[in-house]
Order: C-alpha cells, then sequence, then structure tokens
C-alpha cells in the first residue's frame, strides 16, 4: 500500500455525465482489477473524507471513473489536469481472476463498469474472450462502452431501449447461462442489479462474484463503518472483506 | 524525533505530542509498512470491552459540513483477542499503546483495568465514559461528575498504568467531571469525546444512520473543543490531551495554547493515515524556528494580555 500525491494528466468525458481522471505520480499503484483506492482532492476541510474508486487503468498512471452524485464526485468531477489527488492504496479484496476454464460473463451497470472494464482487459491479455453485459438507464450511462466491444462481446442493454436490448440485464444473462453453464459470473453496479445477479446466477449454480460499493471513512478495516450484514449473520466490510465478494456470502439464493 | 517535541503527561512522557485518536486507526497494525506506527507519539487503540462487540446496524457513517458523523457501536475483538493476539505484534512494532477501555458497568471498567495491568507494552489505560453510541452505557458516566469520579476511582485502585480519563462534551458541566476525575486520581484527562447529532436522509425521510443518531467528529468540532479545553485547564492540574478536528500544525498549537499538553488526532486520519507523523515533523520545525520547545507553550493562551 502507498500514499500517492499525484496529478491529474487528463480529463475524459466517456460520457456526458461521466469524467475519466488519469493521474500519475512517482510510482504506479499495483491495483488489482476490483481493488480500490481512496481518493480526495487538496479541497480544505470539506468534505473532509476521501472517496473509494475502482482503478479502471493500472500502470504509469491510474484511472477512475467518476459519475457526480454528491458533493465529493462533484468536486472531483470538476478537477482539470495538473490539479493535484491523493491517492492511497491499493486496498481491498478484488476479483478472483482464476476461473477454472469457465467462460467469464461480465455484468456492469452505471460506474461499476470500472473494475469490470479492468477485468476484461486482464482476461483480454490472458487470451480469455469474455461476454460483457452493460446495462444504463439510457445510452448516456454507458460510458466506455467502445473500449468493451474491442476486447469482448458486448451485450448492451438500455432501460428506454435507445442502444441495444430493451430491459435490464438479467434478460441476457439469464439466457446466456441457460445456454453455457461452464461460466463464472463477474458483477459490480448498482444494488438491486448485484441482487438481481445474484439471483440469477445463484438459481443456476453458476459461481458469481459481486463487487460492492459503500460508503467509506478509513477504507482499510479500521473504522468498521462499510459494515453489510453477511448471509452467515455477521457484518461483513466492504473495504476489507471486499469490495469482492461471493454472490452467496451476501444475497441468500432467490427460494 | 527530537527532544523539543517531548510530551510530559505525569509519569507517562511522550516522544511526540500526536496520538492517533481511538476508533479511528484500528489497532495501528494494519497501517504498519505503511506508517512508521512506531514514530507515532501514541495510538488510542480501537475501545476495547470484555467481549467482542459486532457493532450496530448501519449505515454508520454520515458525512456532514466539515465532519462526519459515526455511530460505529464500538464493534471491536474484545481483551482476549487484543491481549492475545494483537499485543504481540504491537511489541514488536514498538508501538506505544494506549488500551482504550469501554464498559457499561464500574464492574466491567475493573474487570478490563485489572486484565490490563501487568499486560506488558501498554503505555497507559484509557476509559471512555464518553462513548454516545452505545445504548444502555458508557456515556452516562461521562455526564455527571459523581458516577465519572465513582468509575475512574474504582479503576484507579485496580491498575497502576497511568491512567486517562475521557470526557464528553455532553457533560451538562464538563468542569465538574474533570474536577471530579482528577479528584479520583485520574492522571491525565482526554477530551472531548464525539458530540451525538442527526442527519436526515429527505428522500427516504428518516435519519440516515441506522441508529438514527451518531457521534459529529472533524474539523466543524474544533472551536467548541478548544472552549472546552481552555476552561477545563482552569480548574485541574493534572494534563489533559486535546482533540476535536485536528487537521493541521494551526489547529493542534490552538490546543496547545489553550492548555493542552499533547492532542489527539482522529478523524484526519482517514484522509491521511500518516498525518500526526507529518504534524510532528511541522511541529519541530515551527518550534525550532522560534527556539523553543513544546512545554514551552502549553497554556500560553490563559496569560492575561
Amino acid at each position: 500500500m502507498k500514499s500517492l500525491r499525484t496529478r491529474i494528466t487528463e480529463v475524459l468525458t466517456p460520457a456526458p455525465n461521466y469524467k475519466l481522471l488519469r493521474f500519475a505520480g512517482d510510482e504506479p499503484i499495483p491495483a488489482r482489477p476490483g481493488e480500490f483506492v481512496m481518493v480526495r482532492g487538496e479541497w480544505g476541510v470539506h468534505p473532509v473524507l476521501p472517496r473509494a474508486f475502482s482503478l479502471v487503468e493500472c500502470g504509469e498512471f491510474g484511472s477512475i471513473l467518476v459519475k457526480p452524485i454528491g458533493e465529493g464526485t462533484t468536486l472531483l468531477a470538476d478537477m482539470q489536469v495538473g490539479d493535484v489527488l491523493t491517492v492511497f492504496g491499493p486496498l481491498g479484496k478484488g476479483y478472483d481472476l482464476d476461473n477454472a476454464g469457465r467462460r467469464p460473463i461480465l455484468v456492469a451497470g452505471g460506474v461499476g463498469v470500472a473494475p469490470l472494464l479492468y477485468l476484461a482487459r486482464e482476461f483480454h491479455a490472458a487470451g480469455t474472450r469474455c461476454v460483457f453485459i452493460y446495462g444504463g438507464r439510457t445510452e448516456d450511462d454507458l460510458p466506455l462502452a467502445d473500449e468493451i466491444a474491442e476486447i469482448a462481446d458486448l451485450v448492451v442493454t438500455t432501460e428506454n431501449g435507445a442502444r441495444g436490448e430493451k430491459g435490464r440485464v438479467t434478460a441476457p444473462l439469464a439466457r446466456l447461462l441457460d445456454e453455457d453453464s461452464n461460466t463464472i459470473v463477474y458483477s459490480c453496479g448498482p444494488d438491486g442489479m448485484l441482487h438481481a445477479v445474484s439471483d440469477v446466477s445463484q438459481a443456476v449454480g453458476i459461481p458469481c462474484q459481486l463487487a460492492l460499493e459503500a460508503p467509506m471513512a478509513c477504507g482499510m478495516g479500521t473504522c468498521k463503518g462499510c459494515a453489510v450484514m453477511g448471509t452467515d449473520g455477521t457484518y461483513k466490510y466492504v473495504c476489507y472483506d471486499g469490495p469482492v465478494f461471493e454472490a452467496a456470502e451476501i444475497f441468500e439464493a432467490a427460494s | 524525533m527530537s527532544a523539543r517535541l517531548q510530551a510530559p503527561l505525569g509519569a507517562l512522557t511522550l516522544d511526540n505530542p500526536y496520538i492517533n485518536a481511538s476508533g479511528t486507526y484500528g489497532y495501528a497494525v494494519e497501517y504498519a509498512g505503511f506508517v512508521d506506527v512506531a514514530r507515532l507519539g501514541g495510538v488510542s487503540v480501537k475501545g476495547i470491552s470484555l467481549e467482542p462487540r459486532p457493532g450496530n446496524m448501519p449505515p454508520r457513517t454520515a458525512e456532514t459540513a466539515a465532519g462526519m458523523l459515526n455511530s460505529i457501536g464500538l464493534a471491536n475483538i474484545g481483551i482476549e483477542a487484543f491481549v492475545r493476539d494483537t499485543m504481540p505484534r504491537l511489541r514488536e512494532l514498538g508501538v506505544t499503546v494506549i488500551a482504550n477501555t469501554f464498559a457499561t458497568s464500574v464492574e466491567d471498567f475493573v474487570e478490563l483495568a485489572k486484565r490490563f495491568d501487568g499486560v506488558e507494552g501498554i503505555a497507559a489505560l484509557e476509559l471512555n465514559i464518553s462513548c454516545p453510541n452505545v445504548h444502555a452505557g458508557g456515556m452516562h458516566f461521562g455526564v455527571s461528575g459523581e458516577a465519572a469520579g465513582e468509575v475512574t476511582s474504582a479503576v484507579r485502585a485496580v491498575t497502576s498504568l497511568p491512567l486517562m480519563v475521557k470526557l464528553s462534551p455532553e457533560a451538562g458541566d464538563i468542569c465538574e467531571v474533570a474536577r471530579a476525575v482528577e479528584a479520583a486520581g485520574a492522571d491525565v484527562i482526554t477530551m472531548i469525546n464525539t458530540i451525538r447529532g442527526m442527519v436526515i436522509d429527505v428522500d427516504r425521510r428518516r435519519p440516515m444512520l441506522g441508529q438514527k443518531m451518531g457521534g459529529m467528529s472533524g474539523p466543524a468540532l474544533k472551536p467548541l473543543a478548544v472552549r472546552m479545553l481552555y476552561e477545563v485547564y482552569q480548574q485541574v492540574s493534572i494534563p489533559i490531551i486535546g482533540m476535536g478536528g485536528i487537521g493541521s500544525l494551526r489547529d493542534s498549537l490552538e490546543f496547545f495554547m489553550a492548555g493542552a499538553s499533547a492532542v489527539q488526532v482522529g478523524t484526519a486520519n482517514y484522509a491521511e493515515p500518516g498525518i500526526s507523523l507529518r504534524l510532528a515533523d511541522e511541529l519541530d520545525a515551527w518550534l525550532a524556528e522560534r527556539d523553543l520547545v513544546l512545554t514551552d507553550i502549553i497554556g500560553v493562551a490563559q496569560d492575561p494580555a
């Protein structure tokens, strides 16, 4: 783990309401797909906490995908090339890339695309072709879809039907799992989507790894703020038991 | 660390006056290899109870203007696991350990103190009589002089460790509580713990936190903490450790000048886990530039103009 003072080297707008911030420090932060970093700009005492982000890219520069939701993410989304970003990490437990010969099916919603694009690139580099199901409310909620199409079999869904299949990610997911049981599911997105992906996967007994999102203070297991109740009746901490969990650790199989 | 940073706290002298506050730094072992934890003035570990505690229903944190609320509920591994598993690692790392303890009865505070007495590598015991986040317990000791004095003297009778008592800003008269714990044998006063606040999630029309209320910390708390410390300093002669929103050298100087012999850094650790070491280095340079030592500035703001 490192704490780096970095500078923003590039700000991209991969969709109307999303920013991709690339930053570089003296050394890279060696995060694996699904691991995360804590990020804060030099904005004084408010907001006081850093924000947790999975890395989209990791190497001589790192990058995060930002959607302005609250005050912290809005400040981050407004940052410019040259601005200072304090980044520490890598933190947490990422995806297990050992797919044991199973075909990876990646399922993303919204900013949940960030760790999965990184994961798809790792599979691609290892010569494994993934299916990538990517859902958004509209065609404007699909940042980085073109990058995905270059390296994976992209299946897009939108709730308004403006791009790809009309509806949600679970419909193509259920079809794919029905066609091929030698598969493994990796997902990241809103809670409701993760729950649905878990239901579909657990119903047919396909292994499924989910990356959860939670507001965090410390990011490293010390403040005990990011608790979620696990299916075994004990609290799990998103920052160090996760953020990636086996679906069955978090969601009961649908009855 | 240079000698000018030494912070005398009665029988205990810290190498520098920046302690990481309980609840914001885990057991310190999590930061080893990332922060030079042996150089920290001290670490007040996450509050330890007799039995492990799972903590409160989430959500447990909410951000507020220049601060945050937490209602963690003292999730901790319990004294047995702490002494058996964590202390050996802390000794190996050379951390100055302040054992922060939490209980809901005098008997349990006494039991915790007995079990910590004689554990190698504990620099001091800190009684958390001011946690706002646990039902039926904790804070009621900190809001009355009588109850605070009772628990302090009971613990004093069974421990040979330097005894710190952490006060609550929710006391009607914090000076009364401070005088009571001093009279009962406390060696050091730590102040202040968080003060209860609430955030409403207007979309859900419900309190944001699972427990509705949470302890507020962070920069927004600082003027309140400095004022209370300034007042308490006039009423007791034992050393005081100040805390509440410290995130810069100047913040900490305010506490020293109000009368703090040392300070604790809490919420600021989340944004910068090594902040206490940075502040110690900055204080060292600030003192050197003025040819001062830390003890020269403690309480100087109390002097008549």
